[in-house]
């Protein structure tokens, strides 16, 4: 997909590219001056066409609502390596961070696994139940069989504590 | 060295080898691990969602962690250690964060703790029970064998807030496969992603980045491949099979966790090792000139 037909109508909306620059710490997006080091070195570039210092830009001139609602800031594969890379402190990476919680935030479509994750934490504080495990000649193991101890888990002041962080 | 230890979700709850191997190797090193209580998810698809809830998940480990009264705190999995040192470098150098998490954490009676040592497996072996020690333990030099390094991203990235080894030629992990008698390929896709990340949106693209990278790794030769984090070994081991019809080629490589490996050549059971979980595991392979 390519961002730049999106923009064809888009008008800038400052008040969330402020939002944006709010929520991002010691991240200076608006300091990039498009070098693409970013994105010379992209994991999600070649298979996904992910190019951050494409999202850097837009994100600085106000295009915030059009990557909200665009399924490019769910590619990230979180490598790191523009931010490592970077020679303005801009990350990309925690950019699409906040993009992502702002696409959240406006009910805009996200992956379902994310909220599948954070459903099961708040049942049991960890990401997934105990999963079965299965031998290479197929023989069925969990934690109990291999000896492993029991799971810790998470109380239910934890889950409170959760539930009100989540809804900001 | 007594450790507290933060597994996460993805190695108790599945990648159980890694868990075996570790419990397994590193009391010989005389190094006891202590279980923590009440740990919850270190936030790790929860940032995606909302990233000050995520930073309270791994704040909120780390508390945990600090109330054992030990200096130390082994983390094995890469995307926890990432998450709590990220969380640990942010509430350090930003004190309004910190009386804000801290308002959050004592609701259940938790303190964040500012000295804990984070470390991981490769750093701890590496730089704190160091080379030689190790050396000195192999009963089954792993001699004659090739082993690809996969150190991933989490723990060599982004260096600023301190990590494991280099972020553009990390060398640890091979000086550990080294040390075990067998030989680490130097290779240019070392330091590509696994693509587990996008297990959540992009499954085909996650399965090609896998599938390329082991594919490479393949055409060098390797007998196996050598990793330290659950979601990286999930791609490599597990999901071998599907990666490699994603990208079209036949993949046999033996995939394991270093401790697995450096459980073996110490002379520790395969089984306590978890190695018979390892999907893509060939014994014959890995041991034919080894033992």
């Amino acid at each position: 997909m390519s961002l730049t037909d999106l923009m064809t109508m888009a008008k800038t909306d400052k008040e969330l590219r402020k939002r944006i620059f709010t929520k991002l710490w010691r991240a200076h997006p608006d300091e990039c001056f498009q070098c693409m080091r970013c994105t010379s070195g992209c994991t999600s570039l070649k298979l996904l066409e992910l190019k951050p210092h494409e999202i850097v830009l837009l994100v600085n001139s106000g295009f915030i609502q059009e990557l909200v609602s665009s399924d490019i800031i769910w590619t990230c594969a979180s490598c790191l390596k523009c931010r490592e890379r970077c020679p303005q402190n801009a990350s990309p990476y925690n950019t699409i961070l906040e993009l992502r919680n702002l696409a959240v935030e406006r009910e805009a479509k996200i992956p379902e696994a994310y909220m599948k994750a954070i459903a099961q934490i708040l049942e049991t504080g960890l990401t997934q139940p105990e999963q079965t495990a299965t031998t290479r000649d197929m023989q069925p193991q969990n934690r109990e069989k291999l000896g492993l101890p029991k799971l810790p888990y998470a109380n239910d002041k934890f889950k409170t504590v959760f539930m009100k962080i989540l809804g900001g | 060295m007594k450790a507290a230890v933060y597994w996460g979700c993805k190695i108790p709850t599945e990648q159980y080898a890694y868990e075996m191997s570790t419990r397994q190797v590193l009391p010989r090193f005389n190094i006891e691990l202590v279980d923590l209580e009440n740990v919850s998810c270190c936030g790790t698809p929860v940032r995606s969602v909302n990233t000050s809830a995520a930073l309270y998940l791994s704040v909120r480990n780390l508390a945990i962690a600090g109330q054992t009264g030990l200096d130390n705190l082994l983390i094995p999995c890469n995307e926890c250690h990432f998450m709590l040192s990220e969380a640990r470098n942010r509430l350090d150098n930003d004190s309004e964060m910190q009386t804000k998490i801290q308002e959050l954490l004592n609701e259940e009676g938790l303190e964040y703790p500012s000295n804990i040592k984070i470390w991981h497996t490769i750093d701890l072996l590496h730089d704190f029970v160091n080379i030689d020690t190790i050396r000195g333990k192999v009963r089954k030099p792993l001699e004659g064998l090739k082993f690809a390094v996969h150190p991933g991203c989490q723990i060599i990235r982004p260096s600023e807030i301190g990590r494991v080894d280099h972020p553009e030629n990390p060398r640890k992990l091979d000086r550990l496969v080294e040390a075990l008698g067998a030989q680490s390929i130097d290779y240019s896709e070392k330091l590509d992603c696994c693509g587990a990340a996008l297990l959540y949106s992009h499954l085909d693209a996650a399965l090609s980045l896998a599938g390329t990278k082991l594919r490479s790794v393949q055409t060098y030769g390797a007998d196996g491949f050598v990793n330290t984090c659950p979601y990286c070994h999930t791609m490599y081991d597990a999901r071998q099979k599907e990666a490699a019809a994603t990208v079209g080629s036949k993949l046999t490589l033996s995939v394991v966790y270093y401790t697995q490996l450096l459980g073996h050549a110490i002379g520790i059971d395969h089984d306590k090792l978890g190695l018979h979980l390892n999907q893509s595991f060939d014994p014959e392979r890995f041991t034919r000139r080894s033992t």
